[in-house]
C-alpha cells in the first residue's frame, strides 16, 4: 500500500498532519520539552496571550472532578509584547506552524494584538472569544453579533488567517458558528471549556478560587463531539475539534464527525506524549482500514 | 514529548510504620540530574480515576529513587496497593531544590510536619559532612506516624519529636519544639516542609528571630512542569507555580 496521507488543509494552508495541542495545555516552550518530538505535530497552539500582562486568578485554580478538571487560571500571561520578544522566536524555531491564541477585553484590544503580531509572520491567529463582552452580560462567543463583529474587524487588520474559538455555553452553537463564518473566519475551534463548579462540603466553600471555572477532560467529550457534528451539518468551514481527547479513538470520533484538525488538551497534563501516541494510532487505523488519505475520513459519518 | 517522562519498575512498596509507606523505584539519576527537594509526578492509575498524576517529594536518591507517602486520598490509596515488579509512568525529577547552606552557616534546622519529612531524608545524606549543629524537629499526629529516624542520626542530626496526642515525644504541635533552635546563632538556616498551618507558624518564627528559611510547598497540580499554571502560590513577587518556580521558596516571601 502506498504512503498514507495525513496532510490536511485549512483554506490554502497545508499542515503535515491534523494533530495539535489546545491552548493553555502546552504553555510556551518549557524546559523539559523535546523539540525533535514536538516537530512531529501538525501545529502548536501556545497559551492565550492578551494585550497587557495578566497575573491570573487567585488559588485554587484547578480541581479534579469525575473524569475531568475544572480550571480558572485567568489567562495568566506576560502580554503580547513580551510574547513577541521572548517566546515567539523560540516557538517559530521549532519549524512547524504556530497558531497564536489571543484574547481581548474589547474588540479594540483584539485589533491591537493582531496588529502587533502582523510583523511576526504568523500563519494563524486563534481568537479566544470566551471572554466578557464588555458592556454586555454575555461572552462575545455567546452573542452572534459580537462574534461576527470581532472576527470581521480582526480579519480586516490581520495578515494571519483567523480561527474563531467558540464557547459551548450557548443554546445553539451552530448559530454562533454561522456568524463566525459570515465574519470570514477561516476555521472554527470547537469547543472551549464548559462552565462548572465543585464545592468542598466540609468547609462549604468553592473548590475554585474564582468560584466557577471551565470543565475539560473526558467528561465533556461526548458533548463536544455532538457540537462538532451539529456545526458540520450547517457549514463546511474547517473545524479544529477539542474536548476531552485522550487517545486516538477519541480523535477519530471527532474527525469522523467532521473535524479537519484535532487538538489535545487536558490529556497533555496526564500523558505529555498523548499527541504523538494519537498521531501514531490514527496512522495505524488508516492502514488497517485501507484508507490512504485522512481527508477521506473527515466527516465520513454514516447516518440514515 | 517530554525529556523527563519515564517508565520504571517498583522494587518495593511497603509500610515503614502504621501510617506511612515507602516506595522504591528501579531508577537512578546522577548527582548532576537530581537534587534534594525535587519531586516526581506519578501516574497511579491507567484509567480515568484518578485523572491527574500525583506529585510526591523524592525522599531519597542515593541509590534507587524513593518516595515516602501516606495513603490518605484516592491516588495514594491506589499507589499503596501496587506490588513490586509493577510498572509506573513517572515524570521527574521536577521542580527546583533546597539551596545548600552557605559557608557561614553554623546551624541547620529541619522543621518537618507529618509526611513533609520526606525530602529531608535525602537532604540529610547531602549534609552528612556538615560539621555544625544539625537538628530535626519532627511533628506528627500520633506515634503511629513516626518511623525509624536513625537515618537522620546517622547523618549527624539530633532528632526531636512532637505528637498532637502526646503518644511520643513532646505533646503538641511542632512549634512546641522551636525552643530547640539556638535563635542567637545568626548563622542558622531552617528548611521547612509540612502542612500550611505549620508553614505559617514557622514563617512567624523565622521572621521574629530573623533567621533564614526555605520552605517546600504543596498544591494541587495537573501538569507538574509549569504549563497549566494551576498550582500557584502567592508570593511577595506575585503568583508562582509550586511545580516549576518551586516547590522550594524563601519562606519569608510567601503570602499566606
Amino acid at each position: 500500500m502506498k504512503e498514507i496521507n495525513l496532510k490536511v488543509k485549512i483554506g490554502d494552508f497545508e499542515f503535515q498532519n491534523p494533530i495539535t495541542v489546545a491552548s493553555g495545555t502546552f504553555g510556551y516552550i518549557e524546559k523539559y520539552m523535546d523539540d525533535a518530538k514536538l516537530r512531529k505535530l501538525g501545529a502548536i497552539v501556545p497559551k492565550t496571550i492578551t494585550l497587557n500582562p495578566q497575573d491570573g486568578n487567585p488559588a485554587p485554580r484547578i480541581v479534579e472532578t469525575a473524569s475531568g478538571m475544572i480550571n480558572s487560571i485567568g489567562i495568566e500571561n506576560e502580554g503580547v509584547d513580551s510574547f513577541i520578544e521572548n517566546k515567539l522566536p523560540k516557538l517559530q524555531k521549532i519549524g512547524i506552524p504556530i497558531i497564536v491564541s489571543i484574547s481581548g477585553k474589547t474588540k479594540d484590544e483584539f485589533l491591537r494584538i493582531a496588529e502587533k503580531l502582523n510583523k511576526c509572520d504568523i500563519a494563524f491567529l486563534e481568537l479566544n472569544l470566551s471572554c466578557p463582552n464588555l458592556g454586555h452580560k454575555k461572552l462575545v462567543a455567546q452573542d452572534s453579533q459580537a462574534t461576527f463583529d470581532t472576527i470581521k474587524a480582526v480579519k480586516e487588520v490581520s495578515k494571519a488567517r483567523i480561527i474563531a474559538k467558540l464557547s459551548p455555553n450557548v443554546t445553539d452553537i451552530s448559530e454562533i458558528a454561522l456568524s463566525a463564518e459570515e465574519g470570514k473566519a477561516d476555521a472554527l475551534s470547537l469547543v472551549n471549556t464548559f462552565w462548572a463548579m465543585a464545592i468542598d462540603i466540609k468547609k462549604r466553600i468553592p473548590l475554585i478560587g474564582n468560584v466557577t471555572g471551565g470543565l475539560s477532560g473526558p467528561a465533556i467529550k461526548p458533548i463536544a463531539l455532538s457540537m462538532v457534528y451539529k456545526v458540520r451539518q450547517v457549514t463546511r468551514i474547517p473545524i479544529i475539534a477539542m474536548g476531552g481527547i485522550m487517545d486516538y479513538k477519541d480523535a477519530l470520533e471527532f474527525i469522523i464527525a467532521g473535524a479537519t484538525f484535532v487538538a489535545v488538551g487536558t490529556a497533555n497534563f496526564i500523558n505529555p506524549n498523548a499527541p504523538l501516541e494519537i498521531l501514531k494510532g490514527i496512522k495505524e487505523y488508516l492502514k488497517e482500514n485501507n484508507i490512504s488519505d485522512i481527508n477521506q475520513l473527515i466527516g465520513s459519518l454514516k447516518t440514515k | 514529548m517530554l525529556k523527563v517522562q519515564f517508565k520504571t519498575k517498583i522494587v518495593s512498596n511497603k509500610k515503614i510504620c502504621p501510617k506511612y509507606f515507602s516506595l522504591v523505584l528501579d531508577k537512578k539519576f546522577s548527582k548532576k540530574e537530581i537534587s534534594a527537594g525535587q519531586f516526581l509526578n506519578i501516574k497511579v492509575s491507567d484509567g480515568l480515576k484518578p485523572l491527574f498524576r500525583r506529585p510526591f517529594s523524592i525522599s531519597r536518591f542515593k541509590d534507587n529513587l524513593e518516595v515516602l507517602y501516606e495513603p490518605v486520598g484516592e491516588g495514594t490509596k491506589i499507589l499503596s496497593q501496587k506490588e513490586p515488579g509493577e510498572i509506573l509512568d513517572v515524570l521527574g525529577p521536577l521542580g527546583n531544590n533546597f539551596i545548600k547552606p552557605e559557608k557561614d552557616v553554623k546551624q541547620i534546622v529541619f522543621i518537618a510536619g507529618g509526611v513533609g519529612v520526606a525530602p529531608f531524608i535525602g537532604f540529610s545524606d547531602d549534609l552528612k559532612s556538615f560539621k555544625g549543629n544539625k537538628i530535626i524537629l519532627f511533628g506528627v499526629r500520633t506515634k503511629e506516624h513516626t518511623f525509624n529516624l536513625d537515618v537522620f542520626r546517622n547523618n549527624g542530626f539530633r532528632v526531636f519529636i512532637s505528637t498532637d496526642d502526646g503518644s511520643k515525644g513532646v505533646k503538641g504541635r511542632v512549634s512546641e519544639l522551636f525552643s530547640k533552635i539556638d535563635v542567637n546563632e545568626k548563622g542558622t538556616i531552617c528548611y521547612v516542609c509540612g502542612p500550611k498551618p505549620m508553614m505559617r507558624s514557622a514563617q512567624d518564627f523565622v521572621i521574629k528571630n530573623n533567621l533564614s528559611a526555605q520552605g517546600s510547598f504543596e498544591e494541587v497540580m495537573a501538569c507538574g512542569i509549569g504549563t497549566c499554571r494551576g498550582c500557584v502560590i502567592k508570593t511577595k513577587s506575585g503568583f508562582k507555580t509550586v511545580c516549576n518556580d518551586g516547590p522550594v521558596f524563601d519562606l519569608k516571601e510567601i503570602i499566606f
